[in-house]
């Protein structure tokens, strides 16, 4: 399409003139793909927290969430194999705890293949932010299921449906012991910016989880369509907040996800900052 | 500290131990590990002694784990290493693929043991030859990998590997055995100022004009690695990329990068060459063996020798690359060729045979493990193929 301003510099967002390689641009996320808007939130809660290139790296891991994200980020992108997002992480952050880490995480890449390493990243409380975009399905390698794809949906690997139960991060974030655990839908713009603020404001193992349209691959296989607005009303009808669930039967609970933030503690330390209070501690006994 | 005895700076260790003070002499301060046996030793004396040192060791939750936190550490300006054996390393080639890839430098060190699958998880073995050169899936790489036959060399050779994975930007092995691992023998640690330790390059070029990967000279060494948070905006993923770090799928700009990798080794095959030759001078056969089969062999051209048989003995201290060419010149020399080692399948003979590019006939002695051969098994096995039968 012809630049109608005439001046490209104008016509990109100032967040994305700010944070984002313009060498990258056009990204390879799906027209009508979820993970652009949670892009956005993001730079915009980067902007919020005055975070710069310099002092912030992006991790990724495999998937849409990393392949589109990765070295967009005019800083460090890191982006590690499949599902070892949070180990690479693990070892950035324990060697530079000074900096930020956001890392963009997929359902698959986080619940199925680096579901060991999630739990035990939240386990140890690992300070950075996990935004994990949940498009439920394998949305860059064709739309195989996922373990977060919905009981009976049909898939390019489950053609007679899906006869697994999903899973529910949001309930193994906590349990394993992360300092602050959210759900939101990539329309929830205001709440995924205050989530992501929150968690990297947090000490300790932040995790954002936001339902992402995938109209390519879900759209397609799963609800037989196209449109990503027909996706977000899917997310709509699918989705209650944590104070309407309250008061909800549940029969009526059946299917629905709960959104809203799960946990938020903020006295609770971690691995990074254990161990290196420990090293001071046993270097000065032994000085 | 590692309680000293005799005198000041000799201690009386187990290999494993000598590695970990190894690294800790290497400036190691990031470590990694998932608890298998005969690597645990490694561990758990890093884990006493990095806190003194001011480094950061952690048990991760599985072997991919430990080497992918490793990589992290490596991005994050640490000098890191992980520990394993057979069956852990074969898990841990995930993250080496991303460490080649990336050119990351940093160590691992694959105390192996017999196998296959777990084996005799206590016992020694030699099965990992092939796994650690070619175990990596998608080829293309960089593989440096270097065997000590005792406790002070597992020491040198651990700072050695440090070295070089600097100078290389690669991870490099230290492939050694349980027998060196668990042998508990005299180890002289000399004053920090007497070792040669390379730190990491740093970039002097503007990160404007910085290029990640030195793609358009394909086999360029000693290059700089700028770290995560020093202004460089560095990208490393596991794709394919072009000189900055940008995935691409270009068919000219992966055979740029896998030639680079390659070449990063074959060019620089005179600073990854390194055997103990001894008595090959006026030898008619040869023994050649590594690690802990070295000892044995060693032994077994000493009784020949006695006897007035001209044996000589070759040792790959640098195993990877293989050293082609002194075994080449061996070969020229003596009839036959004897290669001890503790597997079945012949690794380490198959090498040698294709160095020795019919120059000599090699003979292999294999065993499954859990022993070492003995002198006198190496002794008689040599008698017989002198004799011919």
């Amino acid at each position: 399409m012809k630049n109608q301003g005439g001046d490209l510099e104008r016509t990109i967002h100032p967040l994305a003139a700010k944070y984002l390689r313009q060498e990258r641009m056009p990204h390879l996320a799906c027209p009508g793909c979820g993970i652009g808007q949670v892009v956005h939130s993001t730079l915009i809660a980067c902007d919020e927290l005055a975070l710069t290139p310099e002092n912030t790296v992006w991790v990724q891991g495999v998937g849409c969430s990393s392949r589109i994200t990765y070295t967009l980020w005019k800083g460090d992108n890191i982006d590690a194999h499949h599902g070892r997002i949070f180990a690479v992480a693990t070892g950035m952050k324990l060697s530079r705890p000074d900096l930020n880490f956001i890392c963009f995480t997929g359902d698959g890449d986080c619940m199925s293949i680096g579901g060991n390493h999630f739990l035990h990243a939240c386990r140890r409380n690992l300070d950075v932010t996990v935004i994990m975009f949940n498009n439920a399905i394998y949305g860059m390698t064709g739309g195989q299921v996922a373990p977060t794809t919905p009981m009976g949906a049909m898939t390019t690997t489950t053609p007679y449906g899906n006869i697994e139960d999903p899973m529910d991060s949001v309930k193994i974030a906590m349990a394993a012991g992360a300092s602050y655990v959210a759900r939101w839908r990539s329309t929830d713009f205001r709440q995924v910016v205050s989530s992501i603020k929150k968690g990297i404001q947090t000490k300790g193992f932040s995790f954002i989880e936001v339902l992402t349209q995938c109209p390519t691959q879900f759209g397609r296989y799963v609800l037989k369509t196209g449109d990503p607005l027909k996706i977000l009303q899917w997310h709509k009808d699918h989705t209650v907040t944590l104070k309407k669930a309250e008061k909800m039967t549940p029969e009526e609970l059946k299917d629905k996800m709960l959104i809203g933030e799960f946990a938020h503690t903020t006295d609770r330390t971690g691995v990074v900052e254990r161990y290196w209070d420990m090293i001071k501690k046993i270097q000065s006994e032994r000085a | 500290m590692l309680k000293q005895e005799c005198s000041i700076n000799k201690y009386f260790v187990q290999g494993d131990e000598a590695i970990a003070e190894g690294a800790i002499a290497a400036g190691c301060r990031y470590f990694a590990g998932y608890p298998i046996t005969p690597a645990s030793e490694i561990s758990e004396t890093i884990a006493r002694r990095f806190p003194e040192v001011g480094g950061v060791a952690i048990q991760m939750e599985d072997e991919l784990a430990s080497i992918h936190s490793v990589g992290g550490a490596s991005v994050a300006g640490m000098k890191a290493m992980t520990v394993s054996s057979g069956p852990g390393i074969s898990l841990k080639l995930e993250g080496l693929g991303w460490g080649i890839k990336n050119e990351l430098p940093y160590v691992v060190v694959d105390v192996q043991r017999a196998g296959p699958s777990n084996g005799v998880a206590t016992r020694v073995g030699q099965g990992d030859l092939y796994t650690v050169k070619y175990g990596s899936a998608g080829g293309n790489n960089s593989i440096i990998a270097l065997s000590p036959m005792n406790v002070q060399e597992a020491f040198d050779l651990t700072i050695e590997c440090f070295n070089l994975s600097e100078i290389f930007r690669t991870p490099v092995f230290l492939l050694t055995d349980e027998t060196v691992g668990h042998t508990r023998e005299l180890l002289v640690i000399p004053d920090a100022s007497e070792l040669k330790v390379v730190p990491r390059r740093k970039p002097t070029a503007p990160p404007s004009e910085f290029l990640m990967y030195p793609l358009n000279t394909p086999g360029t060494i000693d290059y700089p690695y700028p770290n995560i948070g020093e202004g460089y905006g560095i990208c490393v993923s596991p794709y394919t990329h072009a000189a900055k770090g940008y995935a691409t799928t270009s068919e000219k700009d992966q055979d740029k990068m896998a030639t680079h990798l390659v070449r990063k080794v074959t060019d620089h095959l005179d600073k990854l060459t390194r055997v103990q030759e001894e008595m090959l001078d006026d030898a008619e056969y040869g023994i050649i063996a590594y690690g802990c089969e070295a000892r044995p062999a060693m032994e077994a051209m000493k009784k020949a020798r006695a006897e007035g048989i001209k044996v000589g003995f070759l040792r790959p201290i640098i195993i990877w690359p293989f050293p082609d060419e002194p075994i080449y010149r061996m070969a020229c020399k003596v009839k036959k060729i004897l290669v001890p080692e503790l597997n079945r399948d012949g690794q380490l003979s198959r090498e040698v045979q294709r160095a020795a590019k019919g120059q000599a006939e090699v003979y292999h002695l294999g065993s499954g493990g859990v022993e070492t051969h003995q002198p006198v098994h190496v002794y008689d096995e040599l008698m017989r193929i002198i004799k011919g039968k």
